[in-house]
C-alpha cells in the first residue's frame, strides 16, 4: 500500500495527496493506493509534478491500522508529525493551493 | 571586523534583487522547480524534511552585535524563534517559507550578510579558530588571511562550478581548534628561521563516506603567494578532479588515487605559470585588510583569576572559569565560550532571545565582537577578567551558563532525522539521552575532556569521524542504528575514529557511552591521561570487549 507525498512551493510544508482527490497536511486522510492502483498513482504524482506547487513528489509505503495511515519508514513518520526533539508541530501548508488543484479531476 | 565596500555592498544588494525576481518567477510558475533548485542553492535555500532551510554564512565565524540581532530578529519574524549554528560556522534556520526569503535575505544585506556560497560546488565559508585575533598561543591573527580568502573565492569565475564543494579552514595558531586537517584546504600558521610568517598547506582531508586526514603538499608558502598557490591546488582540481561520481568527487580522492608526490608536482608546475601575477599579495594591501582587524583599544590590566580561591568561595563560577575561558593574548582579558550545550538541549541550537542576550553582552563587554566556534558554540573574544562574573550571571539568567566547554556534554551534533532529508537516523534525541546521563557537574568533572561527536548519516556534518567517541547513525530494516568509533581527533593530531562493532539501537547508546567511560575511568594512569591517552596506551580491545564481549 501507497500514499503520495510532497512539499508544498511556499511553505516547503509536507502534504499528502488526499481521498477528497486534493492536498493537505493530513497523513490519516491520505489516499491508500493498492498495488491494483498503480497506474492512478503514477497519474497523481504526474500530475502532481506538473501541478508547480508540489516539488519533491515522492511515493512512501504504508500501512493502514485502527484508521490511521502509518508509514513504513521513520523519516516519513517524522515528516508526518514534525521533529521529534523537541517536538515541533509541522509546518503549514498554503491550503488555497491545495483546495485550487482539487478541482482538477484526475 | 571586515566591513563591506562598495563592491561587497552593491554585489550582495544585487544578487538579493536577482534572486527576489527569481522567486517571483518560481511562484508564478515562470520557472519550474528543475530551473529554480539550483539557483535556490546559490542562495543557501534547501528543502529538507518538513520546510526550507536558509543557511546563512558567517564569514570565519565573526559577527558583531548589530547581525546577531538581525539574526535573532530573522528567528523570531520569519522563522520559530530559534536558530542552529553549525560546524561550519554557519547558522541554519529551519522554517522559512520560500515567499519570505527574499525579505530575509534584504534584512541580512543591510547588515553585512548573506547566504550565498553555503551550497553547491563551490568555495565555501572559509573557517577558522574561533579565537582568532584572541588567543595567547597565536602566532598570526587568521582573519585577514581569511577575509582575503572570503574575497577571493566569492564568485570566482573560475571556481564556481568545481566537481563538489569545497572547504578551507586556517588557524594561526599551533593549537589546532578549527580541525584544519579534516578540509580540503588547511592553513596552519608557521614562521621560518627569520621568524617570516607564512602557512603549512594541507590538502585532502575530510569526512563523509571516505574520511581522511589531510596531508601537507607544502611547509611553508608566504603569504604573498597564498593565493597564488590555492588557485595552484584548485586548478589542478578542477581539471583532475573526479565528475563522473559524485562520492567520489572531492580533492581526498584525487589524492589519495593520484598521490600526494603527483598533486603536488602538478600544483607547483601551475604554480609557477601563476606565481607573481595578479594573485601576488602586496603587503599594502595586506595591510589594508589587517587595518579592519586591529586589535580593540584594551585597557591595561593585570587582573588574573585566583582559581584556587573561587573553586572554595565559588565552586560553579569557578567551574565556568576552568572551563569556558580561553587564555588571552592580552594580560587582564579572557575569551569567553557560551556553551549552546545545555544539559539534555539541542546541541548548538540558540533562541532569538538568548541571541539578544549574546549581542548584548558583546556590546557591552567584548568590543562589540563575537564569534561562533566549529564545535558550535558562541564565543565573546575579548572580555575583561574583571567583567567575567557579570557576564557569567546574565548568561545564568538566559539559561547560557552551562559551564561544561570540551566536557561530555558538549558534543557536536548534526540536525540527523529530526530535520535533514538525508539522514539514516535521529541525532538530537541521542544527544540529549547522553547529556542527561552524563549532566552532572560532578560526573561531567570526574571524566575531564572529552569529544564525542554525533553523525545522522554517513555525511557526518556531525564530525563523528574525529570524536574521541563517535556516535553515526545508520538505518537497517527500518530501524535506527548507531555505530560507535573510538580515537578520532579533530586537533593537530588529527585521527580518524575505528569502529568497534556493529550497531546498536538508540535506547542503548547511553549505556555503550557508560560503558566506554568507565573502561576509560578504570584504566587511566590518572587525571591527567585523558580518554584518547588512554586509548592509545591500552588499545581498543577493552572497550570493544566492554561493548561486545569476546565476540
Ligand atoms: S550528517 Fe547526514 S543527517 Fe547529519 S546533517 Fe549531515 S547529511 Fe544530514
Amino acid at each position: 500500500m501507497e500514499i503520495v507525498t510532497a512539499n508544498e512551493l511556499i511553505s516547503g510544508a509536507t502534504v499528502y495527496f488526499l481521498t477528497e482527490g486534493c492536498w493537505g497536511a493530513d497523513i490519516d486522510r491520505a489516499r491508500v493506493f493498492q498495488s491494483e492502483e498503480n497506474a492512478e498513482r503514477d497519474r497523481v504524482i504526474k500530475r502532481a509534478n506538473a501541478s508547480g506547487f508540489l516539488i519533491s513528489v515522492e511515493r512512501e509505503t504504508v500501512r493502514v491500522a485502527k484508521g490511521r495511515v502509518l508509514a513504513n519508514r521513520l523519516r516519513e513518520r517524522i515528516r508526518a508529525e514534525g521533529p521529534t526533539a523537541p517536538r515541533h508541530r509541522p509546518q503549514k501548508p498554503d491550503i488555497h493551493n491545495a483546495v485550487e488543484f482539487s478541482h482538477v479531476s484526475l | 571586523m571586515y566591513r563591506y565596500d562598495q563592491f561587497d555592498a552593491e554585489f550582495v544588494a544585487g544578487r538579493v534583487a536577482q534572486f527576489t525576481d527569481q522567486v517571483e518567477r518560481r511562484i508564478s510558475g515562470e520557472l519550474s522547480e528543475d530551473q529554480f533548485r539550483p539557483l535556490r542553492l546559490m542562495n543557501g535555500l534547501y528543502l529538507q524534511l518538513h520546510a526550507y532551510m536558509l543557511r546563512v554564512a558567517v564569514p570565519y565565524g565573526t559577527m558583531n552585535s548589530t547581525q546577531l540581532r538581525k539574526l535573532a530578529h530573522i528567528a523570531r519574524t520569519y522563522d520559530r524563534g530559534y536558530g542552529h549554528f553549525t560546524t561550519r560556522q554557519n547558522i541554519q534556520f529551519n522554517w522559512p517559507r520560500l515567499d519570505d526569503v527574499p525579505q530575509i535575505l534584504s534584512e541580512l544585506a543591510s547588515v553585512e550578510m548573506h547566504a550565498i556560497q553555503t551550497s553547491g560546488n563551490c568555495i565555501r565559508n572559509v573557517t577558522t579558530d574561533q579565537f582568532a585575533g584572541a588567543a595567547a598561543d597565536e602566532i598570526i591573527d587568521p582573519r585577514p588571511v581569511a577575509e582575503i580568502i572570503r574575497q577571493w573565492s566569492s564568485l570566482h569565475p573560475e571556481f564556481s562550478f568545481l566537481p563538489r564543494k569545497f572547504k578551507i579552514a586556517i588557524t594561526g595558531a599551533p593549537n589546532d581548534r578549527a580541525a584544519i586537517k579534516f578540509h580540503d584546504i588547511g592553513l596552519m600558521a608557521q614562521q621560518d628561521e627569520q621568524g617570516k610568517v607564512g602557512w603549512a598547506v594541507y590538502v585532502g582531508g575530510g569526512m563523509g563516506r571516505t574520511p581522511m586526514v589531510a596531508k601537507e603538499i607544502s611547509p611553508f608558502v608566504p603569504h604573498s603567494d597564498l593565493l597564488a598557490y590555492l588557485e595552484s591546488i584548485l586548478r589542478v582540481y578542477n581539471r583532475y578532479g573526479r565528475r563522473d561520481n559524485k562520492y567520489k568527487a572531492r580533492i581526498k580522492i584525487l589524492v589519495h588515487e593520484e598521490g600526494l608526490a603527483t598533486l603536488r608536482e602538478q600544483v607547483e608546475s601551475e604554480f609557477l605559470q601563476v606565481r607573481g601575477g595578479v594573485l601576488n599579495l602586496p603587503d599594502d594591501e595586506l595591510s589594508r585588510i589587517k587595518a579592519y582587524f586591529a586589535p580593540p583599544a584594551f585597557k591595561d590590566s593585570d587582573a588574573r583569576f585566583d582559581l584556587a580561591a573561587l573553586k572554595v568561595s565559588d565552586p560553579e563560577f569557578a567551574r565556568f572559569v576552568l572551563h569556558n575561558t580561553n587564555q588571552h593574548a592580552q594580560a587582564g582579558y579572557t575569551s569567553i565560550t557560551i556553551s549552546l550545550k545545555p544539559v539534555g538541549g539541542v546541541p548548538g541550537d540558540a533562541t532569538d532571545a538568548q541571541m539578544e542576550v549574546v549581542a548584548d553582552l558583546a556590546q557591552r563587554f567584548s568590543f562589540d565582537e563575537l564569534r561562533v566556534s566549529h564545535e558550535q558554540n558562541l564565543v565573546l573574544p575579548h572580555v575583561a577578567i574583571d567583567d567575567v562574573r557579570a557576564v557569567y550571571e546574565a548568561l545564568n539568567g538566559a539559561g547560557l551558563g552551562e559551564a561544561n566547554v570540551g566536557q561530555i556534554t558538549d558534543m557536536i551534533v548534526c540536525p540527523g532525522l529530526d530535520y535533514c532529508a538525508l539522514a539514516n537516523a535521529r541525532s538530537i534525541p541521542v544527544a540529549q539521552e547522553i547529556s542527561r546521563r552524563f549532566g552532572s557537574a560532578r560526573r561531567q568533572e570526574e571524566i575531564g575532556d572529552l569529544k564525542i561527536k554525533i553523525s545522522g548519516c554517513i555525511n557526518a556534518c556531525g564530525h563523528h569521524h574525529a570524536g574521541h567517541i563517535g556516535i553515526l547513525g545508520v538505518e537497517k530494516r527500518g530501524t535506527e542504528l548507531y555505530q560507535i568509533t573510538v580515537g578520532g581527533n579533530a586537533g593537530e593530531n588529527a585521527a580518524i575514529g575505528n569502529i568497534l562493532g556493529r550497531g546498536i539501537v538508540a535506547e542503548e547508546v547511553p549505556d555503550a557511552i557508560e560503558q566506554l567511560v568507565e573502561i576509560y575511568l578504570k584504566a587511566r594512569s590518572g587525571a591527567e591521561e585523558n580518554f584518547l591517552g588512554t586509548l592509545k596506551r591500552v588499545g581498543e580491545a577493552p572497550f570493544r570487549e566492554a561493548l561486545y564481549g569476546n565476540d
